[in-house]
């Protein structure tokens, strides 16, 4: 029996979080990083972007939700477009490799992509069974 | 040798849906369970089959001759 499933998408893994960030224009620094805030202050992430002007962002696991988190300085926030939509375009392109990479992992192949008008991209994925 | 197809919708806001047609197989459980497991939490389940039934049309003729 087909289903249809909805998954609310979380950053549970490091490297598509990487590779999303690189794909939106970011070199992110790996590993125990300080993100600096409001007068030089710091806070320790898993993954900083330091900006020029200070107003670094990052992603810190939290263990207990099982996914990567957002710090920032709100105050300090440097991006062309709100932390809100910022957040939005990094998780669908998180949730795009994702899908693309366990896709092909389990032998499927893309047989069609495209960006809808209201933004959503839809992928339809085949594979052959013996 | 049955084609497995799995549609998936990634919102803008990075929500995920998939559609697995027609007989979902091994191959499309497997995508699934790994893909939950990379993703998040399912917030919604249901068969096609009832997704995408059609409501009921009822139609009722009367002969155009009532004696």
């Amino acid at each position: 029996m087909s289903h249809f499933s909805t998954v609310k998408t979380e950053l549970r893994q490091l490297d598509p979080l990487v590779q999303a960030l690189n794909d939106l224009g970011y070199s992110p620094d790996q590993g125990e990083r300080p993100v600096r805030g409001y007068r030089g202050q710091t806070v320790t992430a898993d993954l900083a972007v330091s900006m020029d002007n200070g107003g670094d962002f990052g992603f810190r696991w939290n263990e207990k939700t099982g996914a990567y988190e957002l710090v920032t300085d709100l105050d300090l926030w440097k991006q062309a477009i709100p932390i809100e939509r910022f957040l939005s375009k990094l998780t669908q392109r998180y949730a795009l490799n994702t899908v693309l990479k366990a896709s092909v992992t389990e032998g499927f192949q893309v047989a069609e992509q495209q960006v809808k008008q209201d933004g959503s991209i839809e992928l339809v994925v085949t594979r052959w069974d013996v | 040798m049955p084609q497995r197809t799995v549609r998936f919708t990634i919102r803008p806001d990075g929500r995920v849906e998939e559609l697995v047609e027609g007989v979902s197989g091994e191959a499309c459980q497997q995508l699934t369970e790994r893909l939950e497991a990379a993703l998040g939490t399912v917030e919604r389940r249901e068969s096609t089959a009832e997704a995408f039934h059609q409501p009921e049309v009822q139609s009722q003729s009367l002969p155009n001759h009532l004696h």
